[in-house]
């Protein structure tokens, strides 16, 4: 009798075992199941979602030309339909690579795209997009995340290969592969070691346009230059079948004290830049008085470049620290992408010079834009990509997406 | 006796008892999973079915176009898991003056026979009007239509 029972509760005990080990595989099953499910669910909501911020201007449509913070958020230029990006709202997204930088004496904070020393893109967090709020206008908040990245298809990238005379090779290079034979038209801009102490720089400027060989290298040579006494900077656009890509190349004798340019107003009519003495930005050593002159140029429709004119404050003299004229506000008058070149010397001694680059428009020195946050530790990250121009100058879009409700599917 | 007792009284009827619960058990766990697939599918198509509204909108609102109409054959199935699906939707204002009256589409998926819906938000300019009407999934005609009249008022609703 004894026996029996055993086999009994032996047999109870199996089988609740069974039960278990069923419900718990089974269990796992499904959550395999459904989290794949979501999984693609995520995909077809990344792809959707990094349409309707290409192929949509936002609220109000020029948001990105102007100080207004917008109602809906999308970065299709309004001016065109497709995959063509406004490259001043992509200019008004905080930057998720830079470091923020500050400018005490007006209290303002920067959201910073900076590439390398001289080529600055600060725009005030007052005046920018913030994830939080794209989040929002988008309509994901709480339950996604995002980062879009926007990156330059077309690299160009410039290299020295001579001094005397000074020879530049400008290597072009498509989504992996040389592009021959394209156009590369360039402005060369030197600025000369002229005039006495307090003068204004004075800068040559050298236009022309060169053919890239098979390997997608170009020769530049310029006797003009002599590189112990000149600072100089070489912008390039290279175009090919419709491809436009831009590069350049800075030889700065004077990095202590030098010219920083912060966005500060975008207005209807174009955009205002603060000029800033490097001293009470970023501090250093051997300060002094520097004088500037600013010039701007753009891309014209038959791809060479032009220099366009500024009015009040294109050229000035900048103090440091507590002495009586710091900075100084400059108007860009249009909302043409371009670059603004200042040149820049010691007010004291013509041969400590430099110049420093600031993109209008996020296409002009193609700088890239990384915007959201950081998707390396999320669990599961849905990516896509699109093929976009931005102001002509070809780029990919990639949006990467993730869930925020966690992955728990019962309970 | 007593072992008798202990395994025709109390051990006979925990096994009958586990018998049944094993198919429950079962059952639940497939009822789980049914109804997550089905939400997940659409919740899916709900949130393709806004993205594709408020990408007819903003083709429409382009400063280009002054009057038209679309009318979009959304690519979304027309059952899912053998059901057909029925979709409606509401226009609000956005109440918040940063929005600057920006309005708010709401649409409300009702999976047919069950009780699975999913609901997705669209946010659209303050110039469009949503007309009442119902998507259904399975209809051969089932469709956005989208239409811009000269005061730049857009006209959205569901078609077939």
């Amino acid at each position: 009798m004894a026996g029996s029972t055993i086999d009994h509760l032996i047999a109870m005990t199996v089988f609740l075992g069974a039960i278990l080990i069923f419900v718990g595989l089974f269990n796992q099953t499904i959550q395999t199941a459904i989290l794949y499910q979501r999984n693609k669910y995520i995909a077809t909501k990344c792809s959707d979602l990094l349409d309707n911020i290409l192929l949509n201007p936002g609220i109000p449509t020029n948001w990105g030309r102007s100080n207004v913070i917008p109602t809906s958020f999308g970065l299709q230029d309004p001016e065109f339909t497709q995959y063509r990006l406004s490259p001043f709202s992509l200019l008004r997204l905080v930057s998720a690579s830079g470091t923020p930088v500050t400018y005490p004496k007006l209290g303002l904070v920067c959201s910073n795209t900076t590439i390398g020393f001289g080529n600055f893109l600060l725009v005030p967090y007052t005046k920018a997009i913030n994830y939080s709020l794209a989040t929002r206008l988008l309509g994901v908040n709480g339950s996604y995340g995002f980062q879009l990245t926007i990156t330059p298809i077309v690299t160009v990238s410039i290299t020295k290969v001579g001094s005397n005379p000074v020879t530049l090779s400008v290597n072009v290079k498509g989504a992996g592969f040389p592009l021959s034979n394209a156009v590369v038209s360039y402005c060369l801009i030197i600025v000369k070691p002229t005039g006495g102490e307090g003068q204004y720089p004075s800068f040559t400027t050298n236009y022309g346009t060169a053919y890239t060989n098979a390997e997608g290298s170009a020769i530049l040579s310029f006797s003009t230059i002599n590189e112990a006494q000149d600072s100089y900077v070489l912008i390039v656009y290279v175009h090919h079948g419709g491809l436009i890509g831009t590069g350049y190349y800075e030889h700065i004798l004077n990095k202590e004290n030098y010219i920083v340019p912060f966005i500060y107003d975008f207005g209807n009519e174009g955009g205002q830049v603060l000029l800033a003495h490097s001293w009470d930005v970023h501090g250093g050593d051997h300060p002094a008085a520097i004088t500037y002159n600013a010039t701007f140029v753009i891309l014209t429709e038959d791809f060479t470049l032009r220099e366009m004119p500024l009015g009040a404050g294109r050229v000035g003299l900048l103090n440091y620290g507590n002495d009586p004229h710091t900075y100084e506000i400059i108007t860009i008058p249009t909302y043409n992408p371009g670059i603004l070149v200042v040149t820049y010397r010691k007010s004291a001694n013509p041969k400590d010079s430099g110049v420093v680059l600031m993109p209008w428009g996020i296409s002009s020195l193609a700088f890239p834009v990384v915007f959201g946050e950081d998707p390396s530790s999320k669990t599961w990250v849905a990516t896509d990509i699109r093929q976009v121009l931005v102001g002509n100058v070809a780029y990919q879009a990639k949006l990467a997406l993730w869930s925020l409700e966690g992955y728990q599917v019962i309970g | 006796m007593a072992h008798i007792t202990i395994e025709y009284v109390i051990m006979l009827p925990i096994l009958i008892m586990q018998i049944i619960l094993f198919p429950l058990t079962a059952s639940w766990l497939m009822n789980i999973w049914v109804d997550s697939r089905r939400n997940l599918a659409l919740q899916e198509v709900a949130s393709h079915l806004g993205s594709i509204i408020q990408q007819v909108y903003f083709t429409l609102n382009h400063e280009t176009i002054t009057v038209g109409s679309i009318t979009q054959k959304p690519d979304v199935p027309p059952l899912i898991e053998n059901y057909p699906y029925i979709g409606n939707a509401t226009l609000k204002t956005v109440l918040d003056p940063t929005m600057n009256s920006s309005k708010v589409l709401t649409i409300t998926l009702k999976l047919k026979g069950t009780r699975t819906t999913a609901t997705t938000t669209v946010l659209l300019g303050p110039n469009v009007v949503w007309r009442e009407s119902t998507f259904i999934s399975n209809s051969s005609n089932a469709c956005i239509i989208a239409q811009k009249f000269a005061n730049k008022t857009i006209l959205l609703a569901f078609g077939g």
